[in-house]
């Protein structure tokens, strides 16, 4: 195996390889990249078992065919600290990758193709096809929502469902809820409904791989398996097994509270308010009344923090807790503009929505309070 | 007028006799002078204490009943009762009081006293230690030992030194030559582990902590470590801690009667201990989400951490992990005792749940179990699992 390529082109093929590869070492090999050179296209596959990623570029100049694996830290450190629009040259020798560019030489330890474990996803029952830019704020919309950790397995990812209506993205953690959907169907494809889980760790590679274009992506869905395919790359993940919670059972009907405010007020007073609250709970207490909001902060050294917003709200006197966290994630999901609070007492859920017409998502996003 | 004498830091440790046995002795005219072992509960097969006619036997705390009476004939076992004893433990705090306010209740029978701030008030540290004896005394008719010096490891060593009714003073200034020849381990808050770890370093004695570089403890013990070498030098940089400090677990274990192998028997027990653990996070106003389970048996102990959904105060959640434990792990084997421990207990149930509606009728039974608990005595007549059929 034998290939010429530019720093700069290569590294943005491995950055995103080298982010799936497995670091936790419990197949050596899943440490590797696989590297395929043949009919002067260049593959880089990564993977951990549960995310394979392929991406694929055309090469210039003189090759010679041929496959391994090499560790992918070490491969990345190489290319990230050679200087910037350098040539890099590989070559195998037995087992022995040589790299070279300019004055420096780097030997890298190999293991066989032959080892690289594959996911064989079985032929795709579903397929839609949709912009890159719309998948990838599809998954903006709710992501922070998604858990963590958590022993409800099914939480620590993504839902992701279709029906006539709409595709959408739903994410919660059993404290805060985000559902993004699509306005109008996506080029008009005929596909059955669907709901899967896509794991967390899909989902942040997936969202710094694709970017905010509006280029062709094919999305293959068998009954384990989601495979994506976009220009230059292939992604594949395993599914998550499990029942994701009735969403829609909790998302609130009606209420009578109704707050409008700035994005930006909002979100600058309650991360003021904020500095002051428990670090464990952040809570804060908004007071309302009608016309203003006060936030108030205070933490176990009995330091306190106000902040008194001007706003619409023409609803009675009323006082609400919630974790400002969980209000900021909105805040700062949320366009800038204005922003719509449905309360309906102090302990069932708030809507938040942004009052700013987007042309074809749409979000909604649901957070319990907590109890003062 | 003696302005120049007042010391750097004054700091007090307080620790009450015989505790349970000097109460016992107190409140039962009729033991006074006699050997005296405290038992824990009317079950209880070890003694949690003994008074200090007794221990001129030889009889120590954890030691078993048959093994201390082969050793003093007329002993006297007197059950634990627990409520006397936080009672008669309140009363002394609260007139700590009066000497000043900076006081760290380190356990129910010890407190440590920062009286830097009051030399100009009361006079000097030693006269102040003398006002905490006669104090606690005329509050409680409790004797205490009472060590004297300029930090809290020094001070809790002198506390050791004279007991019983015992007052010690080392001067700040001469702490560090008065430590020298005393074992590393006997400083509060050296145990064997350290201790061990001290030992491979040629560590045995304070004075040979100035061999090593305060490196070594800090690398492998972090701020302790630096604590540690500083308080073999009698500069034990700990402030008195006057906050009280949320727990950082809960636990309850059991040892369970000899040869115990029927399963139901220990569900039972482990039923108990989860209810306990429960009802003393509900008493906090904590909930738990994980816990650590286990049972030991002639193979060693056996179990694990085990995690609820959300983080909760319900004896009856946590006995459902107990039983899962005890499944994964048992095979019929004599468990000799039991363990379940609430692991980083968080305040409240302030986040409310999207899918996980609080069970009301649950809280309710718990505010109503707990009422009735704290009414009819510490001997636990009842469980919410008990009630619950009511339901």
């Amino acid at each position: 195996m034998e290939f010429t390529i530019t720093r700069e082109h290569l590294l943005k093929q491995i950055q995103p390889v080298a982010g799936v590869s497995d670091k936790k070492k419990t197949l050596a090999v899943l440490a590797n990249i696989l590297i395929v050179v043949e009919n002067s296209r260049l593959s880089l596959i990564g993977s951990d078992l549960e995310i394979e990623l392929i991406m694929m570029s055309q090469l210039e100049g003189d090759f010679i065919a041929g496959e391994v694996t090499t560790p992918a830290d070490k491969l990345l450190d190489i290319c990230r600290n050679l200087p910037e629009t350098s040539l890099i040259s590989f070559k195998l020798d037995d087992d022995k990758l040589t790299v070279r560019s300019g004055g420096s030489r780097f030997s890298l330890s190999t293991l066989p193709a032959a080892d690289f474990p594959t996911i064989q996803g079985s032929s795709p029952k579903i397929t839609i096809n949709l912009p890159q830019n719309q998948f990838k704020q599809l998954i903006y919309g709710s992501q922070f929502a998604m858990a963590q950790q958590d022993v409800r397995y099914y939480l620590n990812g993504m839902l992701f469902e279709a029906d006539r209506e709409s595709l959408r993205m739903i994410a919660t953690d059993g404290h805060r809820l985000a559902v993004t959907h699509s306005k109008q169907h996506a080029a008009g494809d005929a596909h059955g409904d669907f709901h899967i889980i896509l794991p967390r760790k899909a989902i942040s590679e997936l969202y710094r791989l694709l970017q905010d274009e509006d280029m062709a992506l094919q999305i293959g869905l068998d009954d384990n398996h989601i495979r994506i395919t976009g220009a230059g790359f292939v992604f594949i993940a395993k599914l998550i097994d499990g029942r994701f919670p009735d969403y829609k059972r909790v998302l609130p009907q009606g209420g009578e509270r109704i707050i409008e405010v700035d994005r930006d007020l909002l979100k600058q007073g309650l991360s003021r308010a904020a500095i002051l609250s428990s670090e464990k709970h952040r809570g804060v207490r908004l007071q309302l009344e009608p016309g203003w909001m006060r936030i108030i902060a205070n933490n176990p050294e009995q330091e306190e923090a106000e902040e008194v917003l001007e706003l619409d709200y023409k609803g009675d006197n009323f006082e609400i807790g919630f974790n400002a966290s969980y209000l900021l994630d909105v805040l700062n999901t949320v366009p800038p503009g204005g922003v719509k609070l449905t309360l309906q007492d102090a302990n069932c859920s708030a809507l938040i929505e942004s009052q700013v017409e987007t042309a074809s998502l749409k979000s909604v996003y649901v957070v319990m309070p907590l109890r003062l | 007028m003696q302005a120049n004498k007042k010391w750097p830091r004054a700091i007090l440790l307080m620790d009450l006799n015989a505790f349970f046995a000097s109460v016992e002795q107190r409140d039962f005219p009729e033991l006074r002078g006699k050997p005296v072992a405290i038992t824990n509960g009317d079950q209880g097969s070890a003694m949690i204490t003994c008074s200090y006619e007794a221990r001129k036997f030889g009889l120590k705390t954890g030691m078993r009943l048959w093994e201390a009476r082969k050793r003093c004939p007329d002993l006297i076992v007197q059950p634990s009762r627990h409520k006397a004893y936080s009672a008669a433990s309140k009363v002394v705090m609260q007139a700590l009081q009066k000497v000043t306010p900076d006081i760290e209740i380190f356990s129910v029978d010890e407190a440590f006293l920062d009286v830097t701030n009051c030399q100009s008030l009361h006079g000097t540290p030693e006269k102040m230690a003398r006002m905490v004896k006669d104090i606690i005394f005329e509050v409680s008719g409790l004797l205490c030992s009472v060590g004297v010096s300029g930090d809290k490891t020094t001070a809790k060593y002198a506390a050791g030194v004279q007991k019983p009714d015992g007052l010690t003073v080392i001067l700040p200034w001469e702490a560090e030559k008065r430590l020298q020849e005393v074992p590393v381990t006997q400083l509060c808050g050296i145990g064997p582990k350290v201790g061990q770890f001290l030992a491979n370093y040629g560590v045995l004695r304070c004075k040979d902590m100035k061999n090593i570089p305060m490196n070594v403890l800090s690398k492998r013990y972090g701020n302790m470590g630096r604590r540690i070498w500083l308080m073999c030098q009698g500069k034990d940089p700990e402030p008195v801690c006057t906050k009280i400090e949320d727990p950082k677990s809960v636990g309850h274990g059991k040892v369970l009667p000899p040869g115990t192998r029927n399963e139901k028997i220990i569900l039972n027990y482990f039923f108990r201990m989860s209810d306990m653990v429960a009802e003393r996070m509900r008493k906090y106003g904590m909930r738990a989400q994980s816990y650590h389970i286990s049972y030991l048996s002639e193979a060693g102990r056996s179990g694990g951490k085990y995690r609820l959904v959300v983080p909760e105060h319900d004896g009856q959640h946590i006995f459902h992990l107990c039983r899962y434990m005890l499944d994964h792990h048992w095979s019929g084997e004599v468990v000799k005792q039991i363990q379940v421990t609430a692991i980083d207990p968080q305040p409240g149930d302030t986040q409310i749940d999207l899918f996980a509606a609080p069970d009301e009728k649950r809280e309710k039974l718990h505010t109503v179990v707990d009422q009735v608990n704290k009414r009819f005595g510490d001997s636990r007549k009842i469980g919410p699992g008990m009630l619950q059929k009511k339901y």
